[in-house]
């Protein structure tokens, strides 16, 4: 509930430059009108960014990965003496 | 497998940084500079700066309603089966 007044507070402020821009027009108006498509495409990039850099760190665990498979033949061997049937290979 | 996944992170972070870098130029930098100067032959006209991501948007939408539209009929037809 605190994130989105976060991003509401965020947008409003954004909103507010940017009608100040357009009503004082430092700029010509034609620029300050690409400002709004130009946040979607930053939001765009982000996001694409972000993505991208998590799939390139990814977090893998290799030696994890080999402890489990030993604890699951040791569980499959243990569990079929007993005389449950855990199913084939 | 994972070094294709971290080939496919690399060119994604690469896309998404040099799409912002080229868009920023041209929507937030290009308005102060002359307008007789030779940077402007390496980007398009203006109005291109609104077409474009528009239609890139409106292309995206359509394929994800298709998109969904497929598995919604799909998800069906397993169901009745």
């Amino acid at each position: 509930m605190k994130h989105i007044f976060k991003i509401i507070a965020m947008l409003v402020a954004i909103a507010a430059i940017w009608i100040a821009l357009i009503e004082t027009s430092t700029v010509p108006r034609s620029y300050t009108w690409l400002l709004p498509i130009y946040l979607v495409v930053a939001l765009g990039c982000y996001g694409l960014f972000m993505v991208g850099f998590g799939l390139m760190f990814f977090p893998t665990c290799p030696q994890e990965a080999v402890l489990l498979q030993q604890d699951i033949v040791e569980a499959k061997e243990f569990l079929s003496k007993k005389g449950v049937d855990v199913g084939s290979e | 497998m994972e070094l294709g996944d971290k080939a496919v992170g690399f060119l994604l972070t690469m896309t998404s940084l040099s799409i912002f870098t080229y868009y920023t130029f041209w929507v937030i930098i290009l308005p102060f500079v002359d307008n007789d100067h030779f940077v402007h032959k390496y980007f398009l006209p203006r109005e291109y700066a609104i077409l474009i991501p528009v239609l890139a948007g409106v292309i995206l939408l359509s394929f994800l309603s298709v998109f969904l539209g497929f598995v919604m009929l799909k998800s069906k037809k397993k169901k009745t089966t």
